[in-house]
């Protein structure tokens, strides 16, 4: 139980995919104009991440090792793709804002990442442990770049009135180079608070 | 040499499990996402075109097939009190990056346009996609059935400028629609209850 929850926890925090790992860059960029993009990601990805890290670990033991790349792909891409339909059946008005990053996610990093140096070495309950973790990470900061971005650019949070009436958006913050600057400021935000944690301790 | 085969084995299994779980759940989505493509591509439009209705013209739309060919298009009625009042049909046409979708509304009595609605296109960003502008579209607003061309063409509307070929893309989709609802206009007069 103590070794799941710190396979758990490190998600959050000590490995926090986009921020710590720098992985799964590309869609973290592209979808964050707004929080519900980005919290709409970030599920697929939990949904997505969480299935693959399981199926792979069930049969990490009967894949061959010279082929197990291409059976992660296989297992993912299926996944996405199911993803894919789910979201133009319940949630189309979301997928149409996603549009090409909901596929990309076969080829996210993370996915990949996590299956390869995680779920093909270890048992079970870990995997998901380690999936459910690293995804409320990767969900998590989707959601809060995507909120200050939302907050500042449109002046809304979830898509509700957020700032004070006579406020004037940045509506750079929407465009693409707001996420660049919103991720480095997270970035540097981040490296602050680890560089004064341990010089405290 | 046993390697191999395991290797083979193995992922043949993998890839048929996947193929059978991505086959059910398409044939499971496939009429909800169908539901949901029309709702939010061709709503927007359909509201747009189509004027005093009081029904839900997405739900109650109908299949029809058009005559000497094996094309079926999909029609959206508008009914008002009962009576079928007027039509929508969405044409394509081929735009500059792609086909182009137009929905068309048609007053039935009138037997005229009551406006378009671009659906679909991939017209290049900042012109060609001006043709889904009100400037464009309000053209065709009460338009009679003859005359529906560009002005290069002895028509009367005005393409947009520096946009020709998207343009004439979208009065294609018009054109086509128009030649459809010619064609089908007696069996939509049969399918709904109208006014004589």
């Amino acid at each position: 139980m103590n070794r799941m929850w710190k396979e758990f926890s490190k998600g959050l925090w000590l490995e926090l995919p986009p921020f710590r790992l720098l992985l799964g860059l590309c869609p973290v960029l592209a979808v964050t104009k707004t929080a519900y993009n980005g919290f709409g990601m970030g599920c697929a990805v939990i949904f997505v991440l969480t299935l693959s890290n399981l199926i792979i670990s069930l049969v990490r033991k009967i894949i061959p090792p010279k082929v197990r790349i291409v059976c992660f792909i296989v297992i993912t891409a299926s996944l996405v793709v199911t993803v894919e339909l789910l979201m133009q059946a319940f949630t189309y008005p979301l997928y149409q804002e996603l549009g090409i990053f909901v596929p990309l996610i076969v080829v996210n990093c993370l996915i990949l990442g996590r299956a390869e140096a995680f779920a093909s070495r270890n048992p079970v309950h870990l995997s998901v442990a380690d999936a459910l973790g690293m995804g409320f990470g990767f969900t998590l900061s989707l959601t809060f770049l995507g909120g200050i971005r939302e907050i500042f650019g449109y002046g809304t949070f979830f898509g509700r009135p957020f700032m004070w009436a006579e406020f004037k958006p940045f509506t750079f913050m929407v465009e693409a180079p707001g996420a660049f600057i919103c991720l480095a400021m997270c970035l540097a935000a981040m490296n602050f608070i680890t560089t004064w944690q341990s010089k405290r301790f | 040499m046993r390697e191999i085969i395991k290797m083979i084995l193995v992922l043949s299994a993998i890839c048929l499990v996947a193929g059978l779980l991505l086959g059910t759940v398409k044939q499971a989505t496939l009429s909800r996402i169908e539901e949901q493509v029309l709702i939010c591509v061709q709503g927007p439009a359909l509201k747009n075109v189509l004027k005093d209705f009081d029904n839900n013209p997405i739900a109650e739309r109908k299949k029809f097939k058009v005559d000497k060919t094996d094309t079926q298009v999909t029609v959206f009625p508008a009914i008002s009190k009962g009576y079928l009042t007027g039509v929508a049909i969405e044409g394509f046409g081929k735009g500059y990056g792609g086909d182009i979708g137009v929905m068309v509304g048609f007053d039935l009595k009138k037997d005229e346009l009551t406006g378009i609605g671009i659906t679909t296109m991939k017209e290049t960003p900042g012109i060609g996609t001006y043709i889904s502008k009100n400037d464009f579209t309000d053209q065709f607003f009460e338009h009679p059935m003859g005359n529906l061309a560009l002005k290069s063409q002895k028509g009367d509307i005005d393409a947009v400028s520096g946009a020709t070929f998207s343009s004439k893309g979208a009065m294609d989709a018009v054109q086509k629609s128009v030649n459809i609802y010619s064609t089908i206009k007696p069996e939509i007069l049969r399918a709904w209850k109208h006014m004589e």
